[in-house]
């Protein structure tokens, strides 16, 4: 059978058009029972083993969902408790245009078949088939199919039970009207059995609230309303960011505005949450004032109390009064929210209140509080857990939302480890059986027909050189002299391409991963452990395969001719950086594989001063390691690496490799070699830099690299040597984000690697902790005749979003390495105080930023306590300083701070922070005096953001 | 002046079929292969491959003695000796014109073909050649006979007979080839008071009774002058539409069909004819009449 | 948003509720005009096509491109400005159209034997009068339709079907303007079915060789189903029009 459906959309320009689509009625669809006579089988999961425990139908039953309760109810859903759902198409396509993400959690559901979910395609079936009525709404039209697929179940299988679970009233009583059974989830889950914490989890309706409270925030515009302010250019549409520092502040990016929109204030943000598009009307000129300076925190307690926003706003207005002409940014106010971005937040109960209602509070600082409905308060106050938005009504402080599930004690390492792995949305569930069925089965041996397609190379002394502890070594070096008064030198790469096949499940579960994370205690692998700590792991004295890339040079480091093949190789030895600079300085040993080190480390070292005369940039971020105790899991202490020279010798070699490789791919794969390209950043995001210059008599050339490299190096100070690191940390901060890309993609001359100064770069080194580099394995098998391509490898659509996915998942896999070097830090300092010493990095109106070289951290030194200016110190914004009588703070200046932790509030440690030296009268502390003030700081991963972006081809080495 | 035009949607189109299903022979279609090749021989609509005998039309097999051919229903028209055609003139060459007779290439005739004015019977001169314009030019219709077929299968034609020549006041219609039914004689003077020449080519000529075959014809006079009365105009017309009719439905036109189509369309208004249900209508009862006579 | 839209559901499904395997439905009529030597009209799905054709016939125009071994098939694709969502500017004329013309003549050209008909030309008007998705395949067999309906004769049926690929996986045929839309490669395929042979074959995009070989076999699979059809309309006409002339045998 046949119809149309016709329907009238507006296109791109703006024109109203009629689109006629095919829709075809069947009569082969499967009606999903397996007792069912008339349908032809396929196969199903609803089942009559299953039995739903609902006490409101004394009878065994099926439940046919409508489709508010998927798109609310998702939480509830998930639970295990609720089987034999039959999912109507109708359905599912309306949650699918609606929510992609929901739809998504409901798709694993149904393939998950211990779960009884059914799909059953109403909508292309003879019977359950009904045209759209004239003038008939879309959504009234879905609620009818729903029900005729209702009824018609029930007349096809009489001897079985369907339930309607609907949350919208009135397709409810026209259910009823149709003799079929409809209840709302509230009620259908109130007579389950286990009700407690599933009641939780209910979506709630804001109906329930009394209708007369007061609005506490301005009405967002209808939809329409906004398109129409949009389109006459009333209004603009961007995506809300909330300031993390001060709750009442943030900032609209509004597509084609160089600057931010400012929003401030309650009434401005009307309720965005970080990440919304929202919908922002602009102010008048002369209403326009700079962003705040000051730091905010939501101290609300209850849900109606709104005095001290109100304070707050107060102290905002104040500040903005006197806002200079120079820092005035469009301000704005939020009037509508085009779609919301709401996702799960992670975080714990505020306060120690009784009652059904709560306030949650999210880990995220730039998330608001969120009122949450429980009756298990007792039980959630000592655990962290997650918490969903249902809605933010006008008359609520909060918004609205309903507990998903608890992760875990408060201050526990799995917990936290729990939290910073779902905050930063890495995948860390165990590896499926699909994925590990993919591994090759042990023990694993080479076949002769295997080393017949490899280059052997098992008798050359090729040893490696990584971190101590390091299990997962994908890369090994040899060097060699040959014929005429060359070297040959070989970086040979673990061969993970040979493991992973392309379109396995492993394939696509490594692509999904992107990289492994590094915590502090606990790593999450992209590949299985048997693969990355065994079999593609060049372990000293074992046969492993490998991706060769050999070089002939010269003794002044040219390269003569490159070449690429897969070999077999067996490391003499596997050395930490620390054992092979003893190797390279011990004199007394002269065995191969101290003249290849001594070797190495020559060239590497000419390789490196070419590489910075071209330009390279040299940066530096305070990296630290915490050592662990390996018995307890507690942080022993915390100290900067240590950096030998053996460890520039390894980068400089892979480096090279990772340059030559990608040379080799464009060559062959001019349309979708993946590549790695850092953009030059815009010479705005410079600006900190070049002022800081200014103050210590430094003059920042950022025109270029090379430039850049060179007022870098220029800038010492006798007095100061930590000052040249303190620039180099404020560069790195005006650095983009370096990103992989497929070539065709980009033009030629966007290729460029800015910090490395070179034209072509990619990643090829480590392909056991990075997708990228097993995708550029394959290209590079590809060019040297070992493997042959797959679809996916050249499609240049596909390789575009693997990439995406590639680099937001190397982004926040270094937020988390971040914050969970955070978190121990904070466990090592809990109960201690210490004096050290930090340098001034910024200085703020109300605080200093100090940096403390030692453990790497950032803290904000408060000059006053919040609201209130100093009566000692007088900011000077021009000059960027501090002034307390006749001592001026600077930027860069040496200080010596007392730290302690702050733990009053068990989500945001913070470290406190008091002025030992200089000495100020009234506000510094005498080293062992006590304090009269209390100061505060933010942690280190408040820069989150700005990261280091220096290339290195191992720069993640983790014990 | 104001004119009805019906403008219909496709389902609402009347089916002109008027399809009397006796006896449907077997029909062959392009690609099917028809015998095994051995002993036959391939006729036109055949062709052989892969030792198979295959068809290349769709249409009815034929067979003479060993000769198998499959024809087509609609074709172009292929000219076979003594055929009667009319035609259009669309280029006068040297010593001959040729003619668009709806075959695949234009026909010709030779200027020794016709005959002179005044009937002279003589060796064409340079003169005559010079002359050949006056006599027919492009656009000129005429009748003609096809005297004999060239090896590329275009056609002769002559008009060496008084019954043939260039055709004066009437209405020409172009029907599908197959559809005019061969006779003895494809010129009728019809007792309603009009003249039909059927060509084989698919080229009906109506126009008013031909009262002296001798001096209408066979020449290259054309009276245009003569005012035809409108009662004989409107005969022509309804014969016309009538032929109309049968072509829509597919039937046969040869003079008793159109004979009883006219008498079966004189209920209508000449201008209903026009009518798809009218034109199905005059088809049905024409057909059954054929039928009655058959039996 | 048609990124987030897959061509195939779960279920097995495709947009429209098709199967994979399975074509638009057909539906055609030939004999649709009186004037031209032959004629059709076929719909697959909704994409509608009407093609006449003219002749063999005398050249007309350039003499001199007649030729002694075989007839001049000439063919004009158009689409009328009201085929597209988007009215059209010109109907014929542009790029577009000039290839896809290009490509039925040589679709034609394979099947027509034009060896019997030296120095006359075949005219092949095709127009397309709602365009969703698959316009060459309905046009070459529209084309075809309208060639036998003239009586002229073929080695076969030509007939053309597009393929894609579902998932990156599952071979999908007959590809809707919808499907089109979302992407994937689409292959279209202009074969004679009974013999398999293949006269043109198009891609709309690269992809990989591996795919190729059963996507190919699906749209080839895809001709012979369309020939199927096709011959099915042919043979009712030539039943229907048979019938009403009575059958008669020349003599």
């Amino acid at each position: 059978m046949f119809t149309t459906k016709s329907f009238i959309k507006k296109n791109k320009i703006g024109n109203y058009l009629k689109h006629v689509r095919e829709h075809y009625i069947r009569d082969d669809i499967f009606c999903g029972f397996s007792c069912c006579e008339t349908c032809s089988l396929v196969e199903s999961s609803l089942t009559e083993e299953y039995v739903n425990k609902c006490s409101l139908f004394k009878f065994n039953h099926y439940l046919i969902l409508d489709t508010n309760i998927i798109l609310e109810q998702m939480d509830v859903l998930e639970e295990p408790i609720i089987g034999n759902c039959i999912i109507l198409h109708t359905v599912l396509k309306e949650v699918k245009h609606r929510s992609l993400p929901i739809y998504k959690r409901l798709m694993s559901i149904v393939d998950n078949p211990s779960r009884h979910f059914y799909i059953f395609t109403n909508d292309h079936h003879k019977d359950t088939f009904m045209p759209q009525k004239d003038g008939e709404l879309i959504n009234d039209y879905n609620d009818r199919l729903i029900r005729k697929a209702c009824s018609w179940y029930m007349d096809h299988l009489p001897n079985k039970k369907f339930v309607l679970l609907t949350d919208d009233r009135a397709n409810k009583n026209l259910a009823k009207e149709d003799e079929i059974p409809a209840v709302t989830t509230t009620e259908y889950v109130k007579h389950l059995d286990e009700q407690v914490a599933l009641g939780d989890k209910l979506k709630k309706k804001d109906s329930e609230v009394q209708k007369d409270a007061k609005s506490i925030f301005p009405p967002h515009l209808s939809t329409s309303a906004m398109l129409i302010g949009i389109k006459e250019g009333k209004l603009y549409q961007g995506t809300f960011r909330a300031s993390r520092d001060n709750f009442l502040e943030g900032f609209v990016n509004v597509e084609g505005f160089e600057d931010n929109v400012l929003v401030q204030g309650r009434k401005g943000l009307n309720r965005a949450v970080d990440g919304d598009v929202v919908a922002v009307q602009m102010f008048d000129k002369t209403e326009w004032v700079s962003p705040s300076e000051i730091v905010l925190e939501d101290e609300g307690v209850s849900e109606e109390n709104i005095k001290d926003i109100q304070k707050n706003e107060n102290e905002l207005k104040k500040n903005a009064k006197n806002s200079k002409k120079d820092e005035i940014r469009p301000t704005g106010c939020v009037v509508g929210i085009i779609r919301r971005k709401w996702r799960q937040y992670c975080g714990i109960l505020q306060g120690n209140s009784d009652g059904l209602y709560q306030i949650f509070v999210p880990a995220d600082s730039s998330i608001p509080k969120i009122r949450i409905e429980t009756r298990q308060a007792e039980f959630l106050r000592s655990q962290k857990f997650i918490v969903t938005i249902d809605s933010w009504p006008q008359h609520s402080r909060y918004p609205h939302g309903h507990f998903v599930r608890a992760l875990g004690k408060i201050g526990q390492q799995s917990t936290e480890n729990e939290v910073v792995l779902l905050e930063h949305d890495v995948p860390h569930s165990q590896f499926s059986e699909e994925v590990l069925s993919c591994l090759p089965k042990l023990p694993w041996l080479i076949t002769d027909d295997d080393v017949k397609k490899r280059v052997d190379l098992r008798g050359i002394d090729i040893c490696s050189v990584d971190p101590p502890g390091c299990t997962d070594i994908d890369d090994a070096l040899h060097c060699r002299p040959i014929e005429g008064d060359r070297l040959e030198v070989g970086v040979h790469i673990a061969d993970v391409s040979h493991f992973i096949r392309p379109g396995t499940a492993l394939d696509l579960e490594a692509a999904s991963r992107a990289t492994t994370v590094y915590l502090i205690n606990k790593r999450i692998d992209m590949v299985p452990e048997l693969l990355s700590s065994n079999l593609c792991s060049l372990r000293g004295g074992e046969e492993r395969f490998a991706f060769s890339c050999i070089w002939e040079m010269d003794k002044e480091a040219n390269i003569i001719n490159t070449r690429f093949h897969k070999s077999i190789i067996k490391s003499k030895k596997a050395m930490t950086y620390e054992e092979a600079q003893i190797t390279i300085d011990d004199k007394s040993k002269n065995d191969s594989i101290a003249q290849s080190l001594r070797n190495l480390n020559m060239l590497a070292k000419i390789l490196k001063k070419g590489r910075l005369q071209k330009g390279a940039l040299v940066l530096a971020s305070p990296e630290v390691k915490i050592r662990m105790d390996s018995e307890t899991m507690e942080p022993l202490d915390v100290e900067i690496k240590k950096m030998f020279e053996t460890n520039s010798m390894v980068e400089e070699f892979m480096l090279l490799a990772n340059i030559s490789v990608a040379q080799k791919i464009l060559e062959d794969f001019p349309d979708c070699a993946m590549l790695r390209r850092h953009p030059t950043p815009p010479s705005t995001n410079f600006d900190p830099l070049v002022k800081a210059g200014k103050h210590l008599g430094f003059d920042m050339k950022i025109d270029s690299g090379k430039n850049l490299a060179q007022s870098l190096d220029d800038a010492t100070c006798e007095t100061n040597p930590y000052l040249n690191t303190m620039l180099r940390i404020l560069a790195t901060r005006c650095m983009l984000q370096a990103v992989y890309f497929p070539s065709g993609a980009m033009q030629k001359d966007e290729y460029f690697h800015y910090g490395l100064a070179v034209p072509l770069y990619t990643h090829f080194t480590s392909p056991i902790r990075r997708y990228a580099d097993i995708i550029v394995h394959r290209l590079l098998a590809v060019t040297c005749g070992a493997d042959s391509t797959y679809p996916n490898l050249l499609n240049k659509q596909k390789t575009v979003e693997l990439c995406q996915n590639l680099n937001y998942r190397n982004r926040m896999a270094q937020y988390a390495g971040r914050a969970s070097v955070a978190f121990n830090t904070h466990l090592f300092f809990k109960g201690k105080v210490q004096d050290e010493e930090g340098y001034v990095l910024y200085v703020r109106k109300n605080a200093l930023q100090i940096l403390i070289p030692k453990y790497g951290l950032e803290c904000n030194l408060f000059l006053a306590t919040k609201g209130e200016t100093s009566n000692i110190f007088e900011y000077d914004e021009d000059n960027q300083t501090q002034k307390a009588g006749n001592l001026i703070i600077h930027s860069f200046d040496r200080v010596v701070v007392r730290m302690s932790l702050d733990s009053k509030n068990i989500q945001h440690e913070k470290f406190t922070l008091q002025l030992v030296e200089p000495f100020i009268e009234g506000f510094s502390v005498q080293p062992l005096g006590q304090t009269e003030m209390e100061v505060d700081t933010n942690e280190a991963k408040t820069d989150k953001k700005r990261k280091s972006t220096s290339e290195k081809g191992n720069n993640k080495r983790k014990s | 002046m104001s004119k009805k035009i019906h403008i219909r949607l496709a389902n609402h189109r009347v089916n002109s079929s008027v399809a009397v299903y006796s006896r449907v022979p077997k029909i062959f279609t392009p690609g099917e292969i028809i015998t095994p090749q051995n002993e036959f021989m391939r006729g036109h609509g055949t062709y052989e491959e892969d030792g198979n005998l295959k068809s290349s039309v769709a249409g009815v097999r034929e067979q003479v003695n060993n000769l198998i051919s499959i024809r087509p229903l609609k074709s172009r028209y292929n000219g076979e000796v003594g055929d009667v055609v009319v035609g259009r003139i669309t280029e006068v060459q040297q010593k001959r014109w040729k003619i668009d007779t709806n075959s695949r290439l234009d026909s010709v005739l030779l200027l020794s073909s016709v005959n002179l004015p005044g009937g002279e019977l003589r060796r064409r001169s340079v003169e005559d050649e010079h002359m050949m314009r006056q006599y027919l030019q492009e656009g000129d219709l005429i009748s003609a006979e096809v005297q004999s077929v060239y090896s590329d299968g275009s056609l002769s034609l002559h008009t060496r007979s008084l019954k043939y020549g260039k055709l004066g006041q009437g209405v020409l219609l172009k029907v599908f080839p197959s559809l005019v039914k061969r006779s003895k004689t494809h010129f009728h003077n019809l007792p309603v008071g009009a003249s039909v020449i059927l060509g084989n080519n698919g080229f009906i000529w109506i126009c008013p009774t031909i009262v002296n075959s001798e001096d209408s014809v066979g020449g290259f006079i054309q009276n245009l002058e003569e005012v035809i009365p409108r009662q004989q105009r409107e005969t022509i017309a309804r014969l016309r539409n009538c032929i109309l009719s049968l072509t829509q439905s597919k039937m046969l036109v040869f003079d008793t069909s159109i004979l009883y189509a006219y008498e079966e369309s004189l209920k209508y208004e000449i201008c209903e004819l026009l009518q798809p249900e009218a034109m199905v209508d005059v088809a049905l009862l024409t057909q059954q009449r054929l039928c009655m006579l058959e039996e | 948003m048609s990124r987030n839209k897959e061509l195939l559901s779960k279920i097995g499904l495709r947009l429209d509720g098709r199967r994979a395997n399975e074509l638009r439905r057909i539906r055609c009529k030939l004999g649709v005009f009186t004037e031209p030597d032959g004629s059709a009209y076929i719909e697959q799905g909704l994409t509608k096509v009407l093609a006449a054709v003219y002749g063999p016939h005398q050249v007309r125009g350039q003499r001199s491109k007649a030729q002694h071994d075989g007839a001049l098939v000439n063919c004009q694709f158009s689409m009328a400005v009201f085929s597209t969502g988007e009215r059209k500017r010109r109907p014929r004329g542009d790029r577009k159209s000039t290839e896809l013309s290009m490509h039925l003549q040589q679709a034609l050209l394979a099947a027509i034997k034009t060896e019997l008909y030296p120095w006359s030309q075949i005219d092949v008007y095709v127009e397309v009068l709602h365009a969703d998705g698959g316009i060459y395949p309905a046009c070459v067999n529209a084309a075809t339709l309208a060639l036998i309906d003239a009586g002229i004769p073929l080695k076969e049926y030509v007939c053309a079907c597009t393929a894609s690929l579902a998932n990156n996986d599952v071979p999908m045929l007959d590809i809707s303007h919808q499907e089109e839309a979302i992407g994937g490669p689409t292959l279209t395929v202009a074969a004679l079915p009974m013999s398999g042979k293949i006269v043109l074959m198009e891609m709309s995009q690269r992809f990989h060789l591996d795919h190729l070989p059963k996507v190919l076999e699906k749209a080839l699979q895809g001709c012979k189903d369309v020939k199927n059809i096709l011959d099915e309309a042919v043979r009712l006409h030539v039943q229907d029009v048979g019938s009403s002339t009575g059958w008669v045998i020349k003599n």
